[in-house]
């Protein structure tokens, strides 16, 4: 259980794009490293419709808020994770759970659709050097702030890291 | 916490996929790795028998006796595109020495990849072949994109990576060779 590992204060950095005011956060611990880009609902809408998926399905994802997550084991030896485990906290105390690849793909499945990609593998162990990318999805209103409370295990070690204050993508850009 | 305006660091990947999406969305494209990991019990690798570009069908039994790297990629898959020329390289380095290359696309059609391919500086010269529902990619346990596989001349999965890589790294390099001598 993650919440109960020993918290590591790793180094976040932020970065704003000048261009769409949309935010980045990326975190760097000596084993995993984590990058987590705020993405629009029109452009989670435009990914899932040039799948050629139906409007149901993009209508249901580009409704929560969406990261573009990059995680990867930086380290000399395995370590895993579990985006089930992830804890989104918002002001109001309550700690939110994210919608995993696999709950969307059981959903789909049961559409009669046999797609799974673009979304982050919900659990992973990582060899080393190897990496993944995808969308991570938890179902909060646009322009939401939260803390995330993320980490990962190895060598049968827990490891809880908190990123704070980050915020769903707004609806649109304010032009 | 630390602040920090974005500089030249994120690349405008989407203006392929979405033209009329930048600069909104942006995408980064990161660091490929190089490592491979080598299983300790190579397991047999899942059959299969896919088009490629040209409609014609390549069996993986077909290639028994030679090493083969089995890539599962798509077109919107950034790693994927990055990695693609190294992959290519490594094919026009060993393709004369028992060694092929197989990219697996997932969820797309022959149009939309050979519209792709256009794009590129370099054509592969490996075959591409189509896995519309990812039947294969799901025997093979892919959870994401990209992830490769070597197979060994007996048809057992004998090396495995996750995410992107350059695959013209002179450690693959040194791996590969370390394969291929006699």
């Amino acid at each position: 259980m993650l919440l109960v590992a020993p918290v590591r204060a790793g180094d976040v950095v932020v970065e704003v794009n000048p261009a769409s005011g949309l935010s980045t956060w990326r975190m760097e611990d000596e084993a995993f490293s984590i990058e987590l880009i705020q993405l629009l609902p029109d452009f989670i809408r435009a990914v899932f419709a040039s799948k050629g998926l139906p409007q149901e399905v993009i209508d249901a994802v580009s409704s929560y808020c969406v990261f573009g997550t990059i995680v990867r084991n930086r380290s000399a030896a395995p370590l895993s994770y579990n985006v089930a485990d992830w804890r989104y906290l918002t002001a109001d105390g309550v700690a939110h759970t994210g919608k995993t690849k696999a709950a969307w793909v059981s959903e789909w499945h049961d559409m009669g659709i046999a797609f799974r990609w673009t979304l982050l593998p919900e659990a992973q162990t990582f060899e080393v050097g190897d990496w993944g990318q995808g969308f991570t999805t938890v179902g909060l209103p646009p322009g939401t702030r939260f803390d995330l409370h993320f980490g990962w295990s190895q060598h049968g070690k827990a490891i809880h890291h908190i990123i704070k204050d980050m915020q769903c993508a707004p609806e649109d850009i304010e032009k | 916490m630390r602040l920090k305006i974005l500089k030249n660091r994120w690349i405008l990947l989407i203006a392929v996929l979405l033209p009329g999406a930048l600069p909104v969305a942006q995408e980064a494209i990161p660091e490929l790795s190089y490592q491979l990991t080598r299983l300790e019990v190579p397991v047999a690798a899942p059959g299969f028998e896919l088009a490629d570009m040209d409609g014609k069908t390549h069996r993986l039994e077909d290639y028994r006796g030679n090493w083969v790297l089995i890539n599962f990629w798509a077109t919107w898959c950034p790693p994927c595109r990055k990695e693609m020329p190294s992959l290519e390289q490594l094919y026009q380095a060993y393709h004369d020495r028992s060694f092929r290359v197989l990219a697996v696309n997932q969820w797309e059609d022959v149009d939309h990849v050979f519209s792709y391919m256009g794009e590129l500086n370099v054509f592969p010269s490996f075959p591409i072949l189509f896995d519309p529902e990812s039947k294969i990619s799901e025997a093979y346990g892919v959870r994401g994109l990209p992830t490769s596989f070597i197979i060994d001349p007996q048809g057992r999965i004998a090396y495995r990576a996750v995410g992107g890589r350059e695959f013209d790294h002179p450690e693959v390099i040194r791996l590969i060779e370390g394969l291929l001598a006699p």
